[in-house]
């Protein structure tokens, strides 16, 4: 059994702890109100409570005994050299939501779409291209103009 | 019962179901529920908040029809993914991996798939029986129920989600208590007063269903599978015979009728629903099985018994949704706000005020279950060719459906940025082992539960002994407290569901 203070839980239980005491401070702050007149912060402040509670407790048990009988060891946590997909994958959508409204649908959906086929199939060209703009067009077709959803048409006002 | 009432009703249902638009609608839904079953990295919580957005400008029904239609095709295409290439298509089909794999490499893929099907159909259709003669009844029953007894009700159904959740208990608690939270956030209705929203105007409406269950079960599961960057490997082999022989049918049918009747009742718990209903069901046949050594090397029982458990568990958690306005899990809250959304009003009156949209849907099930044995059988070497389709093509296109669907809901990109958050939250979770449905349970029900607090203490003049000494309410929290009580003083009390997972 591990006794580590670095260990997962013990951290989350810690953050658990901070964001409850926060929920809790900030629900007194809008009024807790009474038992015959419950204020808009009882159940905030309850719920807050509990998880200062739990946080507490899952420290406890982290440093007691180890931790719980489903510990997480270190090894799963490490990402086998995968976290750059994940994080081009994560950068890519924040860049679409960000441009999305900005460039329109069309440009940003084929940016974004041929940016992570290009990133995964970093070889070829052409099969990237065609796909995306394949998909585009299609997607384009089934949701704006068949189920008329609105979407941007951004500074190019196209699409 | 009123026997011809329910004669009357049922003739409703069908001449609803049976019209050209909601046959189409059903048709639709029980094809995108297979293609998401058969798809591994989307569910049917993200399928439903894309297509919840297209029902806008439908009928209530046939959105319902649509809607249910993808929940239980999903449990229909999961297993195909399942025996053929040992990667769970969906969560609820993780168990058929490990003897429909096993079936499927010495060639038996064919029985297996057909024993899935067949399982599920029988499972489905018991389960929409069961359905219609209970939904009623016990829907006047909950008519007696007041703000007390539906606080303590939401309170146990917590505490269900927690004890049937797959890892540590306290973490379980703890996305409840982060669940509730996370509920209170935008303007209280009561006292008009902005809570936790920093002075965003766009949390002012709180935080929205769609965004957080497409965070936490569509983009984290997404970010998830590119961890696990191997190529998918299909079976070469061609699938044959996929009508089960007369001893498959000996060996599995005991396993089906358990698996029917085991799984529609976990799907009434609210956090049990088709995943928890395949695991215990494979725990189940193990432990009645005359010759357990057989499971994990191909036994038959081990696919037909979850397989059935998953389908039934589908009928049995639309009870909870139709009699009590209570989801019991992320998919029936989506069906929820649906019903929501078309200015329907969920709770005990639901069937007796729109029977039109229950006897119509609970029809539509019928028929749909037909459906999708004929798409999942004779159809399936369809299936196998989508499966070719490699995921670093595949998962830019969930992205961006998950995007879309999430913009079209109210046109707005700060929406899909709370999507993009909740994914990265959800991403972290799931690497440190903390379960995201009871958070999405106890998000859906932090209002209703707010809102049956206020009422509560309201009536009782402050006075919390009324919880305990009314009845239905002192049984639920009983109820829920041995549950917690429990599983602190024993942890085998959670084994069936550890053993296994």
């Amino acid at each position: 059994m591990k006794r580590n203070f670095l260990e997962k839980d013990f951290i989350s239980g810690f953050m658990w702890l901070v964001l409850g005491i926060g929920l809790c401070i900030g629900s007194i702050e809008l009024n807790l109100g009474g038992l015959r007149h419950p204020g808009p912060g009882l159940l905030p402040f309850l719920s807050g409570a509990v998880l200062v509670l739990l946080g507490l407790v899952l420290m406890f048990s982290s440093i007691s005994k180890g931790t719980e009988e489903e510990e997480v060891k270190v090894d799963e946590i490490s990402l086998k050299g995968s976290w750059k997909k994940i994080f081009f994958t994560i950068l890519a959508l924040l860049g679409y939501i960000v441009l999305f409204e900005y460039l329109g649908f069309f440009f940003t959906t084929f940016f974004f779409l041929f940016f992570l086929f290009k990133f995964t199939e970093s070889k070829k060209w052409l099969m990237p291209l065609v796909l995306s703009l394949f998909t585009v067009i299609l997607s384009y077709l089934i949701f704006s103009v068949w189920l008329r959803c609105q979407f941007p048409r951004g500074i190019f006002n196209f699409f | 019962m009123n026997i011809t009432g329910f004669f009357e009703n049922l003739l409703l249902g069908y001449q609803v179901a049976f019209t050209a638009a909601n046959l189409l609608y059903c048709f639709v839904g029980v094809l995108v529920g297979t293609l998401i079953g058969v798809l591994p990295g989307i569910g049917p919580a993200g399928a439903i908040s894309l297509l919840l957005p297209v029902t806008y400008g439908i009928k209530p029904v046939s959105a319902i029809i649509m809607l249910a239609g993808i929940y239980y095709g999903t449990q229909y295409g999961g297993s195909t993914t399942s025996i053929l290439v040992n990667i769970p298509g969906e969560a609820a089909s993780v168990v058929t991996c490990i003897d429909g794999y096993q079936m499927a490499r010495q060639g038996r893929a064919g029985p297996a798939l057909g024993i899935a099907a067949f399982g599920s159909f029988i499972a489905g259709t018991v389960g929409i029986i069961t359905l219609m003669f209970l939904a009623e009844p016990l829907s006047n029953v909950a008519l007696s129920f007041g703000p007390p007894e539906f606080f303590s009700l939401m309170i146990l159904a917590l505490t269900i989600s927690t004890y049937l959740a797959h890892g540590s208990m306290i973490k379980a608690l703890i996305m409840v208590a982060l669940g509730i939270g996370l509920s209170q956030v935008g303007t209280d209705i009561i006292s008009g007063r902005m809570r936790f929203t920093f002075g965003i105007i766009e949390l002012q409406d709180g935080i929205g269903l769609v965004p957080l269950v497409m965070g936490l079960f569509g983009i984290s599961e997404v970010l998830i599978s590119l961890e696990e960057s191997g190529e998918v490997t299909i079976l070469k082999e061609k699938i044959k015979g996929l009508l089960p022989n007369l001893k498959d049918w000996m060996d599995s049918i005991r396993a089906i009728i358990r698996g029917t009747f085991l799984g529609f009742f976990l799907g009434i718990l609210p956090g049990g629903g088709a995943v928890v209903a395949s695991f215990v069901s494979y725990a189940v046949e193990k432990r009645f099985s005359k010759h357990p050594e057989k499971f994990g090397t191909g036994a038959i029982e081990g696919v037909a018994g979850p397989e059935s458990a998953n389908n039934s568990a589908t009928s049995g958690a639309f009870i909870p949704l139709f009699v009590l306005g209570i989801p019991s899990n992320a998919v029936m809250a989506l069906l929820l706000g649906a019903l929501m959304i078309h200015g329907l009003q969920p709770g005990p009156l639901l069937i007796k005020e729109n029977p039109e949209v229950f006897w119509g849907t609970v029809m539509s099930m019928y028929i749909g279950n037909v459906m999708l044995l004929i798409l999942n059988l004779p159809l399936i070497g369809l299936w196998v060719r989508v499966l070719k389709v490699p995921y670093r093509i595949l998962f830019p296109l969930i992205l961006f459906f998950c995007v879309i669907g999430c913009y079209s809901l109210y046109t707005r990109a700060f929406d899909v940025f709370m999507m993009l958050i909740f994914g990265i939250i959800g991403y972290i979770f799931r690497k440190v082992k903390y379960e995201p449905a009871p958070l999405v349970l106890a998000f859906i029900l932090g209002s209703l539960m707010e809102n049956a607090l206020g009422q509560s203490l309201l009536m009782f003049g402050g006075d919390l002994s009324l919880f305990i000494t009314r009845p239905i309410s002192a049984s639920c929290l009983i109820v829920a407290l041995m549950l917690l009580l429990g599983s602190i003083f024993s942890r085998k009390g959670r084994g069936v569901l550890a053993k296994i997972s």
